[in-house]
């Protein structure tokens, strides 16, 4: 049975890491310049940035549950809905008299409680598409209905940024493609496994095999956008092997989930602490397309957010000598119809709830509500009332420092809410 | 030039320029390899690189052969190709030509009697057919009508033999009906438990948005609810097969792109509306764009894709006349090596280029070990919209390093490093001379084509003390350098383009 845990175990044994280097400590031919890489702290003012995405529309409603809205929310949802707050775990958990976090999402209703969580309600994208590819996309290029941008809003952050700072850690993707949000100009590192980021081979042609293949990518001098990216992974590479060497364990006894997500914020939580010049990273939460069998209190949806809270706290546990730097924000294309269908999901909707989480949050619920009543609702959806380009605007003008808002969401004038202090 | 900064690589870069002040409205230029290479490809070469998943020495004997024309004529009608590796492949896994029940008996035993030869045969046939081109389309309508493995094994093996390899060749509208009433995509996109009482509307827009007009092929929102009330009762019956129930359809009134569907109706709801889909012109267009994207450039010139959809139309949707179109086309002849490999392309081409030699047991290597982290195991895409196709999401410092090393590490089979995989090298003939012949034949086994004449120096100096490509090959070198040679090339810029 090719299970791929095991087999991916019992290769990296096969190997050893014996013949594990980084590619740049080799000697390079005197032509060739080193791509040497500092690791010192840079010149960054503000915060990390960590950026979530929620991909396939997570169901808001069943999330952050407004129980205020009693059988307007109930009526339309007989089988999935989640009951108000009595204090069990069966409920949902109490924020604000009115809205209740789903409770899967124990562990990051314990971060509320500390005051550095705060929820954001009926918003997202204005763009009226219910698609997610373009949903995403316009959401990710920050520009809603506007096809022709090419790129993401984290790179024009990065473009537009006031400050220097030439690490190749500068911006990472976790996973095996960078989101078209971090896409652009500035080089983003992809990057899914720090303990297999490495050159293998045979140990006595590896450090030959390097020089050559520095060679037949050019990366002193690359020419096109493959050379860059083969420049980058030489650039990384050394200081990755020494992280991947040295192990990581998370302090404060965090736990975080065994999966793509909780072990991509493990990874972001032990390159902040490593001090390798980060800025933003990103990282995707999947399986939020809840069309069937979605569940309430217990079930599908629910799973999908233990792995999500439980990963959200475990980072702040394990950063929190960190968070006075930290802000994580997350986001999905959109949210899901009010009405839950005949296959005990939700389809496509449109207005949903945004976390930030950081030692910077004025923790609490912000939403300008505006109820779920039919006359209230955008073709059957919860409105959104909050542009998501509100809160990311916010969060870059006060804890990352950059003001370039124009540039980074070109054409569209920020109203800031108080969800975060300024640095 | 002591130290060289990232910004310095984008001042140096193209990105930089391409980029204005604003960054917004900016294409990004993926360039190709360098045009040295390109411009030396043969008609011939780039037609293979295209309609192959490698290029083997025999398909260059047959292109020579046939001709240009000839050559494709005959990859366009795989049933006339015999397959005999193939054949071979399917009575050592008989589970890929089961019936329903026959799967679904041999996957409740063990998942893993379906499931692997599942993922190993799209590998294997793409490596080993010789119906070349048809599995080329065969990985383009798996990515179009994108169904994962994970949760509908059987339906999901089903619906790539009766939906996907059935029409991948053949009439659009046949395959589009296929799939509408697969018992795989019914489940994946939800529209088995979809009924009139809360209609679900997940399949109803996936089938406008991705599989015929496109997003911005001129439906709205309301019609995404008419077609998901129209195509109520469209489900599967407990044996497992598509059936319609009557009981669940919404027979009422339903407007549908500006057409009104009278009330009293069944199952002609849905045939009506997917016929109006199979043969409206936006389907044409997004249809033709796609295969044009595919198979000539990330993006294609508006005249291809414009007399790309003339042929869908005229033809009504017959794919071998629009694949001809497009490989025949001026266009095309335009754009070699402007493709990025995906992940899986560069998997199938090393196991292609080496397969004379290979021979493979544990097919969790190939799978596991070197496309996963690569990021493309086959099935294993979630959303509907198949893999990515165009080189934005898959040129990142990831996917390169991870194709680095299954480059330098695959050949080692040759040296027993794998437990389940080995390689015998001495199939490839008797070995040359000096260490120019050497690099030359290794450069002609793995691209097929010549190189810059730089990159062919570097490969000289690895492999002589000197960079004297007269130097003699002794039994000494091999050991040592071969098999890196050979993952040398698979890991250069070269391989990654085609």
């Amino acid at each position: 049975m090719i299970t791929k845990t095991a087999s991916r175990r019992e290769f990296t044994k096969t190997l050893g890491m014996a013949g594990v280097v980084g590619l740049s400590s080799t000697l390079f031919p005197r032509w060739m310049p080193r791509m040497a890489f500092r690791p010192k702290r840079q010149t960054t003012p503000g915060d990390v940035l960590v950026v979530i995405f929620q991909r396939g529309g997570m169901d808001g409603l069943n999330v952050v549950v407004p129980f205020g809205e009693g059988a307007n929310y109930y009526d339309r949802r007989p089988t999935i809905a989640i009951p108000e707050p009595d204090g069990s775990d069966q409920t949902a958990l109490d924020l604000d008299g009115f809205f209740g976090l789903h409770p899967a999402l124990k562990p990051l209703h314990d971060v509320y409680q500390t005051g550095q969580l705060a929820v954001v309600h009926a918003a997202g994208s204005p763009d009226p598409s219910r698609s997610h590819f373009d949903a995403m996309e316009f959401m990710e290029r920050g520009t809603p209905g506007e096809k022709t941008t090419m790129s993401g809003w984290v790179n024009r952050h990065l473009q537009s940024s006031a400050w220097l700072n030439d690490s190749p850690f500068r911006a990472i993707g976790m996973g095996t493609m960078v989101p078209s949000s971090l896409r652009g100009s500035v080089s983003a590192l992809a990057l899914q496994s720090i303990a297999d980021f490495h050159l293998s081979g045979r140990d006595d042609q590896l450090a030959v095999v390097q020089r050559t293949l520095a060679g037949l990518y050019s990366v002193a001098a690359p020419s096109d956008a493959l050379g860059i990216q083969a420049a980058e992974v030489f650039a990384s590479s050394d200081v990755l092997v020494r992280l991947g060497q040295a192990g990581y364990i998370p302090q404060y006894d965090a736990a975080y989930p065994d999966s793509d997500f909780g072990r991509g914020l493990q990874q972001i939580a032990q390159l902040i602490k490593s001090n390798v010049g980060l800025e933003v990273a990103c990282v995707d939460s999947g399986g939020w397309d809840t069309h069937e069998d979605e569940g309430g209190v217990d079930g599908y949806l629910a799973g999908n957010l233990s792995d999500l809270g439980q990963g959200l706290a475990a980072f702040y546990t394990d950063l929190q000598d960190y968070m006075a730097n930290v802000t994580v924000v997350t986001m999905s294309e959109f949210g899901r119809r009010v009405d839950e269908n005949a296959s005990g999901g939700t389809d496509h909707g449109h207005g949903n709830c945004m976390f930030v989480m950081g030692g910077g949050v004025n923790g609490g619920v912000y939403a300008d509500w505006p109820g779920l009543q039919d006359e209230a609702l955008d073709d059957g959806d919860v409105s959104i009332t909050t542009d998501y380009r509100d809160v990311l605007s916010e969060i870059l003008m006060k804890r990352v420092m950059n003001p370039a808002i124009d540039q980074i969401f070109p054409n569209y004038t920020p109203n800031a809410r108080g969800i975060v202090v300024a640095r | 030039m002591t130290h060289i900064s990232r910004r310095d690589f984008l001042k140096l870069s193209t990105l930089a320029a391409a980029t204005a002040a604003s960054g917004v409205g900016k294409s990004i230029q993926w360039i190709g390899v360098r045009p040295v290479y390109a411009a030396e490809l043969s008609p011939e070469l780039h037609l293979l690189n295209r309609t192959t998943w490698a290029i083997r020495p025999e398909d260059i004997a047959r292109i020579q052969a046939m001709g240009l024309e000839g050559y494709l004529d005959w990859q366009l009608n795989p049933e006339a190709i015999d397959d005999p590796a193939i054949d071979e492949f399917l009575t050592q896994f008989p589970v890929l030509t089961y019936t329903r029940q026959q799967l679904s008996d041999a996957a409740s035993m063990d998942y893993s009697n379906v499931h692997d030869p599942a993922l190993w045969g799209r590998l294997y046939r793409a490596a080993y057919s010789e119906r070349q081109l048809f599995e080329l389309m065969v990985e383009f309508w798996t990515d179009h009508f994108n169904i994962p493995i994970a949760d509908l094994l059987t339906e999901k093996v089903m619906d790539d033999r009766e939906v996907i390899r059935r029409h991948a060749l053949g009439k659009f509208r046949d395959m589009l009906l296929a799939s509408a009433q697969s018992p795989a995509m019914l489940s994946y996109l939800n529209n088995a438990s979809s009924d009139q009482e809360h209609p679900n509307e997940n399949y109803a827009r996936e089938v406008m948005e991705l599989h015929t007009l496109g997003v911005d092929g001129g439906y709205t929102e309301a019609d995404v609810k008419a077609l998901a009330r129209i195509l109520t009762g469209w489900t599967v019956g407990s044996d497992g097969e598509f059936t319609f129930n009557y009981d669940m359809h919404d027979n009422g009134e339903k407007t549908f792109l500006g057409g009104t569907f009278p009330a009293g109706r069944g199952i002609e709801d849905g045939l009506q509306a997917l016929d109006m889909l199979a043969t409206h012109p936006s389907t044409a267009r997004f249809v033709s764009y796609k295969l044009c994207r595919r198979f000539v450039s990330d993006t294609p010139p508006d005249s291809l894709i414009e007399s790309t959809t003339q042929v869908f139309v005229i033809s009504e949707g017959d794919l071998r006349q629009v694949m001809r179109h497009i490989l025949t086309s001026a266009e095309f002849n335009a754009a070699p090596n402007q493709k990025f490999r995906r992940p899986l392309d560069v998997m199938v081409a090393i196991l292609r280029v080496l397969r004379d030699g290979l021979d493979i047991q544990d097919y969790s290597i190939p799978v596991w070990w070197f496309l996963e982290p690569m990021g493309q195991v086959p099935f294993y895409w979630h959303p509907p919209n198949g893999y990515p196709d165009a080189v934005g999401a898959w040129m990142n410092t990831n996917g390169l390093l991870n194709r680095w090393n299954a480059a330098m590490l695959i050949p080692l089979a040759a040296e027993g490093w794998y437990d389940g995989m080995s390689l015998d090298l001495s199939v490839f003939g008797p070995t040359p001379a000096t260490v120019g012949e050497l690099a030359d034949k290794a450069i002609q086994l793995v691209l097929a084509a010549a190189i810059d004449p730089a990159d062919r120096d570097q490969l000289i100096y690895y492999l002589s003390d000197y960079g004297d490509p007269n130097q003699p090959v002794t039994e000494g070198l091999l050991e040592e350098r071969l098999t890196s040679l050979l993952g040398l090339l698979m890991a250069s810029p070269y391989f990654q383009w085609h």
